[in-house]
């Protein structure tokens, strides 16, 4: 298996292949270099690595990698913390492509909560990190602030709403 | 014996545990998405009280009251949120002292110097111009505080007149969901001061027992999020004057339990009544780690009608030094926006000097539905360099997988010049976050970025019915449970 991954900024070509047909051994190479690995699945989203090549790096970890929601793209946890990846740039033709489009922002619902206020109505004029929304979510109010200076193209959410995580509220032009 | 603790979380599991040592039964409540939390299977009985929004379950008193009747305890353990108080003081000094306005009145009759502010709440029909004129009478920058107000919640700080009408709604509006009580008051900003407060135990016998200080400085969004005893540099006599202070306070109101009075500290060494927590407080660890007193236990010998027993000398008087960091289910590289979810994973630290008091565990959720503190981590050494040095390893150690964590920020920080030279004032973590300028505190490294392409590659491989890796039901326990040991390592 063949795919293309990035992480923080750089695309890496990864080919994946189980080592034999029954074992729990994997040989995955990244950008050609090539790690031999014994596998586990403690849970779904957990797995359990030990690297098998002699890496003078930390040999067992366990990473846990969470569905983002949105196609292609997981947070993969290791100690050091949460890694944003995507996968095969399905981003950049699935349903959240639109985020990428030239100039168009979106501001999407970081947790679920409720919309307790709505700052901005389409066409403001807007500064960079103005906060646009506000959602209450596990007892405190956040304000979500605008990814750049520009124009409100879109104001998705009504104040009261309930909002998943990943949700649209505001676009940004 | 029964005590039925009427909260969740690591707080509810921390005076289970207090319970288990006096030889208490323990019992818990729990909203719907709380039923297998860890604070219900620790309990020895537990009742569900509704769904998971707070005022549906934990903030229902007929619900809570209902179950202190069935299970038939002999007292009621409010925690610290949530609710005022059974296993506490009386329900008037928690009126005069919990409403901040009234607060600071007995702080100064008691003849303790406060911070300047208004005397009175702020009318809500109150005009925008007289709003307006009482601000400028107290000066910029100023805040604006929720009269029931803790933990940061229902607070905005104000730096010109033109902010003042949004942040006294957008606190009213914070305060009125998260106590139910609307009304503030304004209270002015001091420049450069450190956060030290007094906790204080009082029985019904007339014995007020002031503590060794904590120092409570390093906060982002007023909401503390380390802290330490005793507090650096502090010199005997102001650590006397203080609890002296706090001790005058307590009298004047009757106080008896637990509680804390906070006090802000400025560059000259004076100190300002702040307020008072007539509660058992998130910090109240590294206090029991220099004093090897517990204060869950006292609060229950207070409520017994008991005299305490606590040598007044050693209650002053710290053995080593203590820090704590809140482990909070939040986003440092997202300001600090909440992460709620399921943990896939979780490694508590331990060892040496090391508690963990959590709620947590692998498997368990953080719901969206309440605060988001996953555990504290409460370190204890000689000195601070050496509980510096035991909490850079604890938070090393601490691995919470599933939810975002500020675990990464804690790293960041004991690593810091400034942490570790201390003492720092309250604006240290605001000053610091704009100086880094948004760069991230998770750690990017090669080997890192490498490591989490490798894991997504894996993921999707296996996602996309390659086969599976072995799972947990397809291979022994023993294979299991060695494996899980190896990672241990």
């Amino acid at each position: 298996m063949r795919l293309e991954i990035e992480v923080g900024g750089r695309v890496r070509t990864v080919t994946v292949e189980r080592a034999s047909a029954a074992s729990d051994r994997f040989v995955v190479t990244v950008e050609g270099c090539r790690h031999d690995l014994d596998v586990r699945r403690l849970d779904r989203a957990t797995l359990s690595l030990i690297r098998l090549d002699g890496s003078p790096a930390r040999t067992s970890h366990a990473l846990t990698i969470v569905e983002t929601g949105l196609r292609g793209r997981y947070d993969v946890q290791l100690r050091e913390g949460v890694f944003r990846t995507v996968i095969d740039g399905r981003l950049r033709s699935g349903p959240a492509g639109e985020r990428l489009r030239a100039g168009r922002q979106v501001v999407t619902a970081p947790m679920p909560g409720r919309v307790v206020r709505v700052l901005v109505a389409p066409g403001d004029e807007v500064d960079e990190r103005q906060e646009l929304v506000v959602i209450e979510a596990m007892k405190m109010e956040n304000a979500l602030g605008s990814p750049k200076a520009g124009r409100v193209v879109e104001v998705a959410v009504r104040e009261g709403m309930t909002v998943e995580v990943g949700r649209m509220l505001v676009a940004v032009e | 014996m029964k005590v039925l603790v009427a909260n969740r979380g690591e707080i509810a599991v921390r005076i289970m545990r207090a319970c288990r040592e006096l030889g208490f039964r323990a019992v818990a409540v729990y909203s719907e998405c709380d039923r297998s939390a860890p604070h219900v299977t620790y309990a020895d009985e537990a009742y569900p009280i509704g769904p998971s929004e707070p005022r549906d379950s934990y903030l229902r008193i007929d619900r809570l009251l209902d179950v202190a009747e069935r299970a038939d305890v002999w007292a009621v353990h409010p925690g610290y949120g949530f609710l005022a108080t059974f296993v506490g003081p009386s329900a008037e000094a928690i009126e005069l002292m919990g409403g901040k306005v009234t607060a600071r009145a007995v702080a100064r009759a008691a003849g303790v110097p406060v911070v300047p502010g208004t005397d009175a709440s702020l009318d809500p029909g109150l005009s925008d111009a007289a709003l307006s004129a009482s601000a400028g009478a107290i000066g910029y920058p100023l805040f604006v505080k929720a009269v029931a107000g803790g933990g940061g919640k229902g607070m905005r700080l104000v730096h010109e007149p033109s902010a003042l009408v949004a942040a006294v709604a957008a606190a009213r509006s914070e305060a009125g969901s998260a106590f139910g009580d609307d009304t503030v008051y304004l209270e002015r900003r001091l420049a450069a001061t450190r956060h030290i407060e007094i906790q204080v135990l009082a029985d019904a016998h007339g014995t007020v027992v002031p503590f060794v200080e904590r120092e409570c400085s390093i906060q982002r969004r007023h909401q503390k999020v380390v802290e330490e005893a005793p507090a650096a540099d502090m010199p005997l006599e102001r650590r006397r004057a203080m609890a002296d202070a706090a001790a005058s306070i307590a009298r004047a109101v009757g106080y008896t339990n637990a509680g804390t009075i906070e006090f802000l500290v400025d560059e000259t060494g004076a100190f300002y009544f702040l307020e008072m927590n007539t509660r058992l407080q998130v910090e109240h660890g590294v206090t029991e780690a220099v004093t090897g007193i517990d204060l869950v236990q006292a609060q229950f010998t207070i409520a017994r009608g008991a005299p305490l027993d606590i040598d007044p000398v050693r209650a002053l008087t710290p053995i080593g030094h203590a820090i704590e960091c809140r482990v909070y289910a939040e986003d440092p590289d997202a300001s600090f926006l909440p992460s709620p979810g399921w943990i896939h994973e979780l490694r508590a630290p331990s060892g040496p000097g090391v508690r963990d008091d959590s709620g947590a565990m692998a498997g368990s959720e953080v719901p969206v539905f309440y605060d988001s503190l996953i555990s504290k981590v409460v370190v204890w050494g000689t000195d601070r360099a050496q509980a510096l040095a035991r909490m850079r390893r604890a938070v090393d150690e601490y691995e919470i997988h599933g939810v975002k964590t500020t675990i990464p920020f804690f790293r960041w920080l004991l690593r810091s010049e400034a942490f570790a030279s201390g003492p720092v004032d309250t604006t240290f973590i605001d000053a610091t976050l704009a100086a880094r300028g948004g760069r991230p505190f998770v750690e990017s490294s090669p080997e890192a970025e490498e490591l989490a392409v490798i894991g997504a590659a894996l993921y999707a491989f296996l996602e996309a019915g390659h086969g599976d890796a072995s799972s947990s039901a397809s291979v022994s326990a023993w294979r299991q449970a060695a494996r899980t040991d190896s990672l241990r390592a």
